[in-house]
């Protein structure tokens, strides 16, 4: 997996670049937006993390033109200012997600994870299988090894997530987002509980937990 | 060279240029009437010189030179102000009232207009010189009549009204001038104060105040909106200061924490004991409290600069409200708490729905917190009778002491007995600068009461209008 930091900050950028390589991606760095814009062009690259506030040309403008131009590489934007209409004005712009600065570096890999696997799942399923855990999304019906579960509409939204995104690492703050679709520090573990709800329905009675919680950054369905 | 400061003041200024013009206006004005007075004076006494002359060749005609001459005799006895001269063809005296024509090269001509100075001895014996009119006349025999008259008179009358015009207006420079100096020493001692003011602001006291007269004039209110700004400038300085130390306090703690417990882990890893993983672990959570806490002022600190929310929407309250019901009931049923949701369908409100969604998660997570395990919370959604969209949780826990409720809404406040479970103490800050985004407020109130052990609660209404 190949990911291009385009950051101006460059001790930021190292510490990126440090940890992404430990966590197994090829990266790259271009310190401003021209530079990036031309490294995005010439290169291929599976993930773009783009910093809004940088010279010469800013991150939104290195999107837009990307967009432009038909490149359609997932985007994670990266923004120090943190005010909702700059989260609007880069999902906008084409990127794909979106994350405020000062961030977990787990957010910031599980998000570079859920974005780099984006483009393998492309077409359209009824059914959703992770190890002996099924999905229909038809039906709206769960099985384990042929048992049926319960799930609440809620539930279900948040085993879906879990299953279309299975074997990565899910950050909270995502879920929050993703399944509830708000974006807000809950305060309290509110989704913790939700898991831990739905840990008891799919988990429960089975010799092997599937949902597993990965300590620093979130939770991870395993098959 | 520095002109005294009084000179230099604005109303000064401002009189002098209202003085130039003025005179600028006097002077034309002045010299328009002299002109026209002094053609008026000329015109008339050419008129009248014009109907003597007539009526003196009436008499010729009629009685011929003899008769004329003895006209000329009688008028001149008389009270007529004007002057004679009868004259043969070559111009020798036949009679009159003065010895020779002031009419120079006369010729051939028939008639001729002059305009020439009188010189007469007055009483005193003083020779004086006074502007007079003249008319000459070849008459149908071929004498010469000349007739003038003494424009002096009414040339000086014109003179004087001249002379009291200059005389006005030198007063009214005068006057002017002395007017300006006043306006100004008296604008200059008003502003004074407040050019005082400034300075020492400037200087770093931010407790200068300018003095309100009680005049009630423009300098009072500008002098009061200089307080107000002032008052307003400090306490937002006060909040930046409580807030920097409140950010310290909340930040140096954690941090201290954090640097102990990776110096100590690494101790113990360099002898080969110890846990580093969950040394780490622990790092990484003690960092994450640290960027909440900094989340929370930094998002305060922004909806209060801009005063409004950003990127408001149009939205039903209602799916809110079921939203944050549905993902904090969960929490409180692990608290063995009774969560209750009574919401009312179809309230639009334009707001930030993240803001909004921040602001009721913070009171839904401190009623949670602060209620005890079996205790009992309420979130109801409803239309206030004035309209507004109001929100409120109410719960049976410890509640509020009613003096100690406006603080809590301050930043970093946290009551004595909430020290124990975790938080900045930014919680109710930010649902209040949300509201306040929003054209709303909050409003803290007793919640259900004392019963059976428990209570008397908060409840907390999160007031905001609804979408227009």
């Amino acid at each position: 997996m190949r990911i291009l930091i385009i950051e101006d900050d460059l001790e930021a950028a190292d510490a990126m670049k440090r940890g992404l390589t430990d966590a197994g991606y090829e990266c790259l760095h271009a310190p401003d937006g021209e530079e990036g814009l031309k490294a995005a062009r010439d290169g291929e690259f599976d993930v773009l993390i783009v910093d809004r506030m940088m010279p010469k040309m800013n991150g939104v403008e290195v999107v837009e033109t990307l967009r432009r131009e038909g490149d359609g590489t997932p985007v994670l934007f990266l923004s120090a200012l943190g005010e909702i209409d700059d989260r609007v004005v880069g999902l906008k712009a084409g990127a794909d997600d979106y994350l405020v600065k000062p961030y977990a570096f787990a957010e910031l890999t599980a998000r570079v994870e859920a974005l780099s696997r984006r483009r393998e799942t492309g077409a359209v399923a009824t059914t959703l299988k992770v190890g002996e855990l099924e999905m229909n999304l038809i039906a709206r019906t769960v099985h384990r090894a042929g048992t049926e579960i319960d799930l609440q509409p809620r539930e279900f939204q948040l085993l879906e997530f879990m299953m279309r995104h299975a074997g990565q690492s899910v950050t909270r703050t995502m879920l929050l987002e993703k399944v509830w679709e708000y974006h807000f520090d809950p305060q309290t573990n509110v989704i913790d509980v939700h898991i831990s709800r739905l840990r008891s329905k799919i988990d429960k009675g089975f010799d092997r937990p599937m949902l597993q919680t990965v300590r620093g950054a979130g939770y991870r369905l395993d098959a | 060279m520095r002109l005294p400061r009084l000179l230099r003041t604005t109303p000064f200024r401002l009189t002098l240029l209202f003085l130039a013009l003025f005179a600028a206006a006097a002077a034309a004005f002045l010299g328009y009437i002299y002109i026209a007075t002094a053609g008026e004076v000329n015109r008339r006494a050419d008129k009248e010189i014009s109907r003597e002359m007539e009526s003196l060749q009436a008499a010729y005609r009629l009685g011929g030179a003899d008769a004329l001459n003895q006209t000329l005799v009688e008028r001149s006895l008389g009270e007529r102000p004007f002057l004679y001269l009868l004259m043969t063809p070559d111009g020798k005296r036949l009679s009159g009232s003065i010895e020779e024509s002031p009419v120079a090269d006369f010729g051939d001509a028939k008639d001729k207009w002059t305009t020439f100075t009188l010189t007469e001895t007055d009483l005193d014996g003083a020779e004086v010189k006074r502007p007079a009119r003249g008319y000459q006349v070849r008459l149908d025999q071929g004498e010469i009549l000349f007739v003038g008259a003494d424009v002096g008179e009414s040339e000086s009358y014109v003179m004087k009204i001249v002379r009291a015009l200059w005389g006005a207006g030198a007063l009214v420079i005068v006057l002017g001038l002395a007017g300006g100096v006043l306006i100004s020493r008296n604008v200059s001692a008003s502003m004074g104060g407040l050019a005082e003011v400034v300075n020492a602001v400037r200087s770093g006291d931010l407790k200068a105040r300018a003095r309100v007269r009680g005049t009630r004039d423009e300098y009072d209110e500008l002098a009061e909106g200089l307080n107000d700004m002032l008052d307003r400038i400090e306490r937002l300085m006060g909040g930046l200061r409580h807030a920097g130390d409140a950010i310290a306090h909340d930040l140096r703690s954690p941090l201290t924490r954090l640097r102990a417990r990776v110096e100590v882990a690494l101790i113990e890893a360099e002898n080969g004991k110890g846990d580093p993983m969950k040394a780490l672990e622990q790092a990484l959570e003690d960092t994450d409290g640290v960027l909440k806490t900094f989340n929370a002022v930094l998002a305060i600190a922004r909806l209060q600069a801009a005063g409004s929310a950003p990127d408001p929407q149009l939205f039903d309250a209602a799916d809110l409200a079921s939203d944050m019901a549905e993902l904090y009931e969960a929490v409180s049923e692990e608290k063995d708490q009774t969560f209750e949701a009574e919401i009312t369908p179809g309230l639009a409100i334009n707001a930030n729905r993240e803001f909004m969604a921040q602001a009721l998660a913070n009171i839904l997570d401190n009623a949670i917190k602060y209620t005890p395990e079996g205790g009992a919370i309420m979130l109801r959604l409803r239309r206030r009778s004035s309209g507004d969209v109001e929100f409120s949780v109410t719960d049976n826990g410890p509640g509020v002491p009613e003096s100690d409720r406006p603080r809590v809404v301050e930043r970093f406040v946290r009551l004595e007995r909430s020290r124990s479970q975790p938080g900045a103490g930014l919680g109710l800050s930010l649902v209040s600068a949300v509201a306040a985004a929003h054209g709303g407020r909050i409003e803290l109130a007793e919640g259900a009461g004392e019963y059976d052990g428990r209570g008397p609660g908060l409840r907390v209404a999160f007031v905001i209008p609804p979408a227009s």
